[in-house]
């Protein structure tokens, strides 16, 4: 039954408990519950209302992780997010600080993500010669520039009426609005990708582009979309963290590409393409955040969580390899 | 049609040698600064180039490595900011004020860096933007941990920091690229990487140790880092834990320009150098012909996009042009 590709396509799903747990999801919800427990050990304040309160800044990154969980699908990357976070959030203060009403300092911070998401894309379908990563690296050079330009010789902007950006930093009950938002992202993202057609379109692409192409997959208009829509999300993220921080300056937003790609490598999405899904990458991301708040709380250093996400992040990419040559050796002994 | 033949040769030359399209950049480059500002070609202007890039350019060399095998390294100021925050700190302690041992123990921690990283991507088969993605974490973080978010000061460094004043960084410079040019060009180990970037499998069947050639890319690559870390702390007299942050995208940037390409395989020691010189030289002349230096990011960014956008479209006449040629 196995192709010449290893992979097997089997008609009853396998549903055990032990298959659940043993999945690279499974295992993340594990330690998703291991970690809370190790939280309310080590920190006395850790409680529900207290981690939702501090919850709102490290959020607004998980806007970003669902488009980037596709890109990276796709077998793409894009490392300008962080840039675009910046330039939006830049774009939506000016606009604010002009006295126009505050739902048009919203719709700025979207549409100059969206537009930069655009210009990204239109970039790699017209050149697809060149991989993603230099094109981004170049634009995210340009977008943080055109903030630094934006913000001139001060380095940075503060809202004039933080009103409207209250707003959307409201809560329900002791809930954040934001974190209603994240959810029903994730629940849209999630399903595009496990179960329309465009989510197999992703998938198709990012294990074999060509034969995707060949397909009768528009592999080029499918990139298109997923990059304005990393930027829609871009300037989404910008939006609120412009709630949480009331302003914006030249460093706002910087390495966010690496967090994010660090939440969904560690979900488990693989960089190469076509695989992992983001059930497990948006466990990840709240492992990362709950992780940050709870070693925020007890004053350790806090440098100390970059250290720590590094060496998760290259712990969860070792694991999958290891296995599969311990897996190897089983079968080669297995064969004599 | 005599001078349209001509023409189109002289096109031919430069469109065939990147270097040479290199190099006529960098000459209209520097005309064009030095009619708007005459200071600009002052030896003293040239010197402070050189000595203020010389940490870009020679990370440049390690990155045109790992580029050639087909991989990439964004951990490396990281791991000049853990190795130079080391040797700050056992200056600030006074533990140590041997400018050379303190230049060894740097290395070698780049060195250490650099191995783990390529017995990482090796052995463990991990896509190297993850695995130093990792440890572009790492070492930052630890190079804040160890340091306590404090910085080692000009004080501290006070004679260490004479070193980066005097010739050292041109001599360090000039001896890093002659090594790496005739090892990159004549030497077993330099065709070795050339070949594992061209083709890991088929340099693999022909006998490379693949493997061991990419541990001792990074390793390389690391190393180079923690000399730059070394010279970082003496050329700017000062250690901080967030020092260069950001800078290796300068670096990858440098070899892009200069023609290394990213899926591995083509690119030189030269193009590197002048690649790298011509980042340098726009960051420098921008000031000097009234362009704020705001705006210098923007201006960088669009270059890297510019050249890499008119390499995908002479290629693509190349091509174009070859199989006109073919049905005729």
């Amino acid at each position: 039954m196995a192709g010449k590709s290893g992979r097997t396509i089997q008609s009853v799903k396998k549903n055990s408990l032990r298959s659940t747990l043993l999945s690279w999801e499974g295992a993340l919800a594990i330690l998703f519950i291991a970690l809370n427990i190790f939280n309310s050990i080590i920190s006395p304040s850790y409680t529900v209302t207290n981690v939702l309160r501090e919850m709102p800044k490290y959020l607004c990154e998980i806007f970003m992780l669902f488009p980037m969980a596709y890109i990276l699908i796709l077998g793409d990357i894009d490392i300008s997010v962080g840039s675009i976070v910046c330039l939006s959030a830049t774009m939506g203060c000016f606009v604010c600080n002009t006295g126009l009403p505050v739902g048009l300092s919203f719709l700025t911070c979207l549409a100059v993500g969206t537009l930069c998401g655009l210009i990204n894309g239109i970039i790699l379908t017209t050149f697809t010669e060149l991989p993603a990563m230099i094109v981004t690296l170049g634009t995210q050079i340009i977008f943080r520039g055109i903030a630094e330009i934006t913000l001139g010789s001060g380095g940075s902007v503060s809202l004039k009426n933080t009103a409207g950006y209250n707003a959307i930093a409201g809560k329900v009950g002791i809930v954040p609005i934001v974190f209603f938002l994240v959810i029903i992202a994730a629940v849209i993202f999630t399903v595009i990708l496990a179960k329309t057609s465009f989510g197999r379109k992703l998938y198709a692409i990012g294990s074999n582009r060509t034969a995707a192409h060949y397909a009768g997959i528009n592999v080029q208009k499918c990139r298109l979309i997923v990059y304005t829509i990393m930027g829609l999300m871009a300037g989404l993220c910008g939006m609120f963290l412009t709630s949480a921080l009331f302003g914006a300056n030249t460093t706002t937003g910087q390495n966010f590409e690496m967090d994010v790609i660090a939440m969904a490598v560690f979900g488990g999405i693989a960089t190469t393409g076509g695989k992992g899904n983001l059930v497990g990458g948006i466990i990840s991301a709240f492992i990362i955040v709950l992780l940050r708040i709870a070693l925020g709380q007890i004053n350790l250093n806090s440098q100390l969580i970059l250290v720590i996400i590094g060496a998760l992040l290259i712990i969860a990419v070792l694991i999958p390899g290891i296995s599969s040559s311990i897996k190897a050796k089983q079968k080669m002994r297995a064969v004599e | 049609m005599n001078s349209k033949a001509q023409k189109k040769s002289i096109w031919k030359t430069i469109g065939k040698s990147r270097e040479a399209s290199l190099v006529l950049v960098l000459i209209v480059l520097c005309v064009v600064v030095t009619i708007m500002n005459p200071t600009f070609m002052s030896i003293k202007n040239i010197g402070e180039i050189f000595r203020n890039n010389s940490l870009t350019m020679i990370m440049a060399l390690g990155m045109l490595c790992v580029l050639l095998t087909g991989g990439i390294d964004i951990s490396i100021t990281s791991t000049l900011a853990f190795a130079g925050m080391t040797i700050g700190l056992l200056q600030k302690y006074d533990i140590l004020h041997n400018t050379f041992l303190l230049f060894v123990i740097a290395m070698a921690i780049g060195i250490g860096c650099g191995v783990l990283n390529g017995v990482i991507i090796s052995r463990g088969k991990v896509t190297p933007i993850i695995c130093t993605m990792g440890f572009m974490y790492i070492w930052r973080g630890l190079a804040y941990v160890i340091s306590n978010s404090s910085w080692a000061s000009g004080a501290d460094v006070a004679g260490y920091s004479d070193f980066g004043q005097s010739a050292g960084p041109y001599v360090i410079l000039v001896v890093v690229y002659v090594v790496f040019f005739i090892m990159m060009k004549w030497t077993k180990f330099g065709r070795k990487i050339y070949a594992v970037g061209s083709n890991a499998e088929a340099a693999r069947i022909s006998g490379i140790n693949v493997n061991n050639t990419l541990t001792a890319v990074y390793g390389i690559m690391g190393l180079l880092a923690g000399l730059a870390g070394a010279l970082s702390v003496s050329v700017y007299a000062s250690a901080q834990p967030n020092m260069q942050y950001g800078k290796e995208m300068d670096v990858i940037a440098a070899c892009v320009i200069g023609g290394v390409s990213m899926s591995g395989g083509r690119g030189s020691v030269v193009g590197t150098f002048i690649g790298a010189l011509i980042m340098a030289i726009i960051a420098k002349a921008l000031p000097l012909i009234g362009i704020d230096s705001i705006a210098q990011n923007t201006i960088k960014g669009v270059i890297i996009l510019v050249v890499v956008i008119l390499n995908v479209i002479t290629q693509r006449m190349m091509d174009k042009q070859n199989l006109e040629r073919r049905a005729m």
